[in-house]
């Protein structure tokens, strides 16, 4: 801050690149200290400025990058985990975290665990309906590129969808599971444990469809075949046990693994995952 | 010259979250940072990313500024290390050398030696490995490491053709008062 500044030559030369080291160095240290010369470099390098840099997309790229949201919470926990953090924010976008989509979810379950605790085999019924059902509508719905925007880059990315898609599902029912598990422990009997393996099941079945059908198609269709499934029994006035007995318990599970295979077999079809048309 | 606040209260209102601040300190700083860094590396590009760097690091951490010193000097050093933390992970060496310096025209030679008398002629008669470490060590402050990422040469070739550079100075400006 002394009363010598750059003169229009010297700094005509700097932002030229047109001096000496020794100027050059002069000039420098002068600027770190004087606010008026900087102002006039400045105004220099914003002449030439086609020829050095692109101090407008600068700033544009800076600021997007400054204003992208702190990571979730979820997004957190899941680097926490020992996830690289690239692969914890394609798990974490998933709209299957947002707050309002697992209200909706905690809500449904919250009926037909409510249902279940006032009328005793009705509720139940009730709640073997929906409960097992759930998680695949949760999974499928977190691939369905209309309900999340993300998804359709990340399919066409360099990247194994394959390990995206169990990633995806695997933190999806981390924490769609305990949630129902929770709220199946309200209702009074053994069940509440009755609807873990067809939920895995059906989660199973919905991701092998998801090589030739939507993801939410195909969750809607197993919703709907397992409905109707207990209201069949149900009608039948079969005992709401019946879905506890082993090997119907064993059929899931073999279910599962059948359709693990066949989503293992064709995988490479995962990069064509359908969005959710009204025609099929 | 000097219209609206310091950059002391710039950076206090950043620290604040203020955008408006931000983009009034980007724009004070950001060109002549630019002018600079395109001294020490001819990578645009890279460039560029470093400015973005910086002020990414300003706006996440404007308490690093501990009130020593001109916000200026310190937005450099920053700048100059950001830069130097792209050009490592980029693997790849940029060109790094100050464009082939035309010859001086004689009045300017003129002007030099009366303005930085013999220490100007000697130092433009240093090659321009020996100038561009000097640049990065003496002048931009930067470690032996840190000055041997930005110009892609090992640290030992920094330290000899640091040693053999003062050398040079020193027998030049013995010459010159003798």
């Amino acid at each position: 801050m002394t009363g010598w500044h750059l003169d229009d030559d010297t700094l005509r030369r700097y932002v030229d690149r047109a001096d000496s080291l020794a100027e050059g160095a002069s000039a420098e240290q002068h600027l770190l200290s004087c606010e008026p010369c900087r102002t006039r470099v400045n105004a220099a390098a914003s002449v030439i400025e086609l020829s050095v840099i692109d101090l407008a997309a600068v700033w544009d790229r800076t600021r997007d990058s400054i204003e992208v949201p702190r990571p979730l919470v979820f997004e957190r926990l899941l680097r926490g985990a020992g996830l690289p953090a690239h692969e914890a924010r394609l798990v974490a976008v998933a709209s299957a975290f947002r707050g309002v989509w697992l209200a909706g979810v905690a809500a449904v379950l919250a009926f037909a665990a409510l249902a279940a605790a006032l009328g005793h085999t009705r509720g139940l019924w009730l709640f073997l309906a929906v409960a097992p059902v759930v998680p695949c509508l949760v999974v499928a719905s977190s691939y369905d590129p209309r309900m999340d925007p993300a998804l359709e880059p990340e399919l066409v990315t360099p990247y194994p969808a394959l390990r995206l898609i169990l990633l995806r599902t695997i933190a999806v029912l981390a924490l769609a599971l305990p949630a129902v598990l929770l709220l199946g422990l309200v209702i009074p009997t053994e069940a509440p444990l009755a609807w873990l393996l067809p939920a895995v099941g059906f989660v199973t079945v919905v991701l092998a469809a998801s090589t030739w059908i939507s993801p939410l198609h195909a969750a809607i269709a197993v919703s709907l075949a397992w409905l109707g499934v207990v209201w069949l029994l149900a009608a039948r006035s079969g005992s709401p046990q019946a879905v506890l007995q082993a090997r119907v318990q064993a059929g899931f599970l073999a279910l599962a693994a059948a359709s693990f295979v066949i989503f293992l077999v064709r995988r490479r079809r995962l990069h064509q995952l359908r969005p959710w048309r009204w025609r099929w | 010259m000097d219209s609206g606040p310091g950059d002391e209260t710039l950076l206090a209102a950043v620290a604040e979250r203020d955008m408006a601040a931000f983009r009034t300190l980007y724009d004070r700083h950001a060109g002549w940072l630019a002018i600079r860094l395109t001294r020490r590396c001819n990578d645009r590009d890279l460039v560029a990313d470093a400015i973005g760097d910086t002020f990414v690091a300003v706006w996440q951490k404007p308490q690093g500024f501990r009130g020593e010193g001109d916000i200026a000097a310190w937005l450099w050093g920053i700048a100059i290390r950001r830069l130097v933390s792209r050009l490592r992970t980029r693997g790849s060496a940029a060109a790094v050398f100050e464009k082939a310096e035309a010859a001086p025209a004689a009045e300017d030679q003129v002007l030099l030696s009366v303005e930085y008398g013999d220490i100007g002629q000697a130092l433009a008669r240093l090659s321009p490995e020996m100038r561009a470490v000097i640049q990065a060590v003496v002048l931009d402050g930067l470690s032996a490491r840190e000055a041997a990422q930005l110009l892609h040469v090992p640290v030992s070739s920094v330290k000899t053709r640091l040693y053999r550079a003062k050398a040079h100075l020193r027998a030049a400006l013995a010459e010159g008062s003798s």
